[in-house]
């Protein structure tokens, strides 16, 4: 079988992990990598005056998981007023399916939309692990993206037991296991021990030293076990931390001392926009940005991402249940609460930010001030923390927000300005984000703090997703609209239009642990689980472990 | 004849999707399911299926019953039912043919929790899975169901032993007989006793002390004391339910999480109904009563199937036909029948018939838990045809029609 070649001719190539900013040149695909030349007479794509940029790698989505379903559930209204028809793609591609939109799309739908904004790699950020199996199926149905998912665990009893007792062996052993019979990617840590206290009727953890209810563990003691145990399993990615005190004014402190109790060790800090509030003497309503921005600047070993708020409708989709009971009282809109056994929890609000609302203004505001302030952006990754500051649709205006200061500054002149004093937003950023630095925070940059060697690069080896972009003066347009997208070296998107639907790959890690957990392990089901041990781990997970 | 016990098994008699059943097989039956209730033990019997693929009322091979089918559900307008008795993967495969064939879509869900599940879209919930329940509560009260009969592993399994249960009986329909403590309402008064519950959360009283509700101020009052309340009802059909149980009952359990916390516990019917659900709802945005014939899913939650079916010329009918709402069945006269699942041949009127293994028994797959967690089933027969890939095989020859049409 001859090999499937392409040359993609004249492009602007914004490649920043290989140092090429802009430069113009070919791409050479062949077999679904790029490759460093290709023989005469390959096919050719003609490229020239676009921008070629790597696949975009989402990573920290809500898109396909149990909570995710629930949230698709409590809007029918936005389904109803975004239905979705199906693609016109190729023959012999799998039959193009129907959908609906909104802020939680059918899966379908949402392959598609992400293939339609140049986005090929997408990580679910908080999955329960005994709901593994749904994120699979989920997944299964959701084409064009390559897909893997964090597993819960900073509310974990069994973990919380070996917390409890000081076994951080054991605890590394388990999460080993976890990750492996839940063929998930990475450990995601929300809210430490605030979970477990708002199942118990504590109802929240306050502070990194306050201890849960009867027993040792503390949210300082989980982040030091599930952080210790990750990088000493050499995971791909960090543990990806969701702080505690989220959207709670004053909250910067409790993200801080969270830096400051993990220094020193690689570890992500999830929509950190969220966990930026505070006023000059670091309480109330206010931005917190550059203090916190100032740590991260300083602070290597950690990356983060910033979780956006964009104004219009969201989802708040998030295990940390106590969270969300208080956006129930505040908003007094729909809420979903569910309990999940030995392991977590969920909360769901549909909401929406506006600009005429303070803390709204507040949110938009201290996420433009995180990304223009922050001097690596190979650490500081683009997220809206889908769907919960926006939607994944909503990256568009948001580069054009980073790219362009004079619709910035437009944009700031119509928000609330009640809670903006000593915003640096207002004394005037006048950064641009280039659009090198676009690439780094939306594809090479993730790539890398994912661990994948293969993605968000385009130099030889690497995996041919790439997106190619016509120039556009409107940026939010240029970005929403690829007019090529390559999954796999294969076009997918033609003109704009979505042309084919692969199914992408499942990403996820299968570390070694010492079985001997799995005795102590049997006995914990047999005497407090509803899930035999036996029928916990999830079969036929599609693909290779990434370690 | 003596067999081997299986591994444990997920048994889907009822929504509990109890998974810790040892099957024994001895001679290709099934002669043990230890651990299984009566409801467990009926439904897993002795696993024996017939196997047979008809079309026209005579004997066909199964590529002539697919083709048939494909050609009779892609001329339109059809039904696509979800009968109970499909894994999840023979639900997708179905859901994916009911798009493909500009279909109404639909599952037992809009005759049984179709209420429940609008309810909860209008409000939300309080809810937690199973195992939270065992672990958490401390007070368990039994909304006008007693789960002894439809759900009979429910209390062992998933509620804390010597749990005080408290019964609250709604008219007729009881709550469990040991009940420490009992409550009674007439059941025209069930939406005026939640509202009245829910008005003492909040400090009011509006109930007269000697009338018919006092005893829900009452009540309320006792669920306030406790540290998690979990609150159990039965969203399958009951013929006393008042249609404004499930929203009352939501609106209780998420107001008691302001004093203390509570879970709502919704039942739900065997065969792996959740798992409908969840597929339908992650495929096209809709959890029951989707229609799909302009192209796009529209969801038609107020038009149930039995009602939907009158309009239709042919109905598919994916998994246990035996069993499902009377309304729906009367409906099918004058259609024409596909019938695709477990004893399909016996639908007498059916034109395409094809005969499967049942989820859980013959095929494997995924099925949901009542809660919605998702369970691997491990087949302890086999059966010559899949459901999931005879529904495959229509999808594609419909999905090739419609590519020609094009």
């Amino acid at each position: 079988m001859s090999a499937e070649r392409l040359r993609v001719i004249g492009g602007h190539l914004h490649d920043p992990a290989n140092g090429i900013d802009g430069e113009v040149g070919d791409l050479c695909i062949e077999d679904g990598r790029i490759v460093s030349d290709l023989p005469p007479g390959a096919p050719t794509l003609d490229a020239r005056g676009m921008v070629i940029m790597p696949g975009g790698v989402d990573i920290h989505s809500h898109f396909a998981s149990s909570s995710c379903n629930q949230a698709r559930r409590l809007v029918p209204e936005e389904h109803a007023a975004d239905p979705v028809y199906p693609p016109a793609l190729l023959e012999g591609e799998p039959a193009p399916r129907s959908g609906t939109g909104g802020t939680v799309p059918s899966t379908f739908t949402t392959g598609y939309r992400y293939a339609g904004l140049g986005y090929t790699t997408v990580f679910d950020a908080a999955v329960a692990p005994v709901m593994a199996r749904h994120s699979h199926a989920e997944m299964d149905d959701t084409p064009c993206v390559d897909a893997g998912f964090f597993a819960l665990l900073g509310n974990d009893e069994y973990l919380l037991r070996q917390i409890d007792a000081g076994e951080r062996a054991r605890a590394r052993d388990y999460i080993a296991w976890l990750l492996g019979a839940t063929g998930g990617y990475a450990v995601k840590v929300v809210n430490p021990g605030g979970i477990e206290a708002w199942k118990a009727g504590q109802r929240n953890l306050a502070e990194l030293d306050q201890p849960l209810a009867g027993r040792r563990a503390t949210a300082r003691a989980i982040l030091e076990t599930i952080t210790d145990a990750v990088n000493a399993l050499a995971l791909p990615h960090a543990t990806h931390i969701h702080c505690n005190n989220l959207g709670q004014p004053g909250n910067s402190a409790t993200t801080l001392a969270t830096m400051q109790a993990l220094a020193g060790r690689r570890a992500h800090f999830t929509h950190i926009q969220f966990h930026c509030y505070g006023g000059p003497d670091g309480t109330g309503w206010g931005s917190a940005a550059a203090r916190v921005m100032d740590y991260v600047n300083t602070h290597p070993e950690i990356s983060t991402d910033v979780g956006q708020v964009m104004f219009g409708p969201a989802s708040t989709i998030t295990a940390d249940g106590p969270v969300e009971f208080l956006l129930w009282q505040s908003s007094g809109r729909k809420w979903v609460n569910i309990d999940v056994e030995l392991e977590t929890g969920c909360g769901i609000v549909p909401y929406a930010y506006k600009e005429k609302a303070a803390v709204s203004a507040l949110q938009w505001a201290v996420g433009l001030e995180l990304f223009l302030l922050a001097r690596d952006p190979w650490r500081v990754v683009l997220s809206t923390d889908h769907p919960n500051g926006g939607s994944f649709l909503a990256y568009p205006q948001l580069i054009q927000l980073l790219m362009d200061r004079s619709v910035r500054d437009e944009a700031l002149k119509r928000v609330n300005q009640k809670l903006l004093a000593g915003s640096a937003l207002l004394d005037g950023l006048s950064r641009e984000y280039t659009l090198n630095e676009i690439a780094i925070v939306t594809r090479a940059g993730p790539a890398r703090l994912l661990g994948l060697p293969h993605k968000g690069h385009l130099g030889p080896g690497a995996e041919a997703d790439v997106t190619i972009y016509a120039r556009n003066a409107d940026l939010a347009q240029m970005f929403s609209s690829p007019r090529y997208v390559l999954k796999a070296g294969r076009v997918i998107v033609e003109e704009g239009q979505l042309r084919r639907a692969p199914r992408g790959a499942r990403l996820h890690v299968r570390p070694g642990y010492d079985a001997a957990v799995l005795t102590d392990l049997r006995r914990f089901f047999d005497e407090h689980g509803t899930v035999q041990l036996d029928n916990y781990p999830v079969r036929d997970i599609p693909g290779e472990p990434r370690c | 004849m003596h067999g081997e016990a299986t591994a444990p098994v997920v048994c889907l008699g009822c929504g509990c999707a109890c998974d810790d059943i040892a099957v024994t097989v001895a001679g290709g039956r099934i002669t043990a399911a230890e651990r299984a209730c009566a409801l467990g033990r009926a439904w897993f019997g002795d696993g024996q299926l017939p196997a047979k693929v008809r079309v026209g009322g005579t004997d066909a091979s199964l590529a002539a019953a697919t083709a048939r089918a494909a050609e009779l559900l892609g001329a339109g307008p059809a039904l696509v039912y979800l009968a109970p008795g499909l894994s999840t993967e023979a639900q997708r495969a179905a859901i994916a043919l009911a798009d493909l064939a500009k279909a109404h879509l639909d599952s037992v869900t809009s005759e049984t929790a179709g209420p429940s599940i609008v309810a909860a879209q209008r409000r939300g919930r309080a809810t937690a899975t199973l195992g939270e329940i065992r672990h958490r509560a401390d007070l368990v009260v039994f909304w006008g169901t007693d789960p002894a009969e439809r759900y009979p592993r429910y209390r062992e399994r998933y509620t804390p032993a010597g749990v005080p249960v408290i019964a609250v009986d709604v008219g007729p329909a009881r709550g469990p007989a040991d009940a420490a403590d009992r409550f009674a309402f007439p059941a025209d008064l069930e939406a005026a006793a939640l509202g009245t519950m829910k008005a003492a959360l909040m400090g009011r009283t509006v109930a007269d002390p000697r009338g018919p509700l006092a005893p829900a101020a009452v009540l309320a009052e006792r669920l306030t004391q406790a540290h998690y309340v979990v609150i159990v009802h039965d969203a399958e059909p009951a013929e006393q339910a008042d249609p404004q149980r499930s929203e009352g009952l939501i609106g209780l359990a998420q107001a008691l999480n302001i004093p203390t916390r509570c879970a709502l516990s919704t039942l739900r019917g065997g065969g792996n109904r959740s798992g409908a659900d969840a597929a339908m709802t992650w495929q096209t945005g809709y959890p029951f009563a989707v229609n799909f014939a302009l192209g796009v899913p529209r969801y038609r939650a107020d038009e149930p199937a039995s009602e939907v079916v009158a309009q239709m010329r042919a109905v598919l009918i994916a998994g246990e036909w035996r069993g499902l709402p009377p309304a729906f069945v009367q409906g099918l006269a004058g259609r024409v029948v596909v019938a695709i699942g477990p004893r399909a041949s016996e639908v007498a009127s059916a034109e395409v018939a094809v005969d499967t293994g049942m989820a859980g028994i013959h095929e494997a797959g995924t099925a949901y838990r009542l809660d919605d967690v998702p369970l691997p089933l491990t087949p302890a027969l086999s059966h010559p045809q899949a459901a999931a890939a005879v529904l495959d095989a229509i999808a594609g020859q419909i999905a090739r029609r419609s590519a020609v049409l094009r």
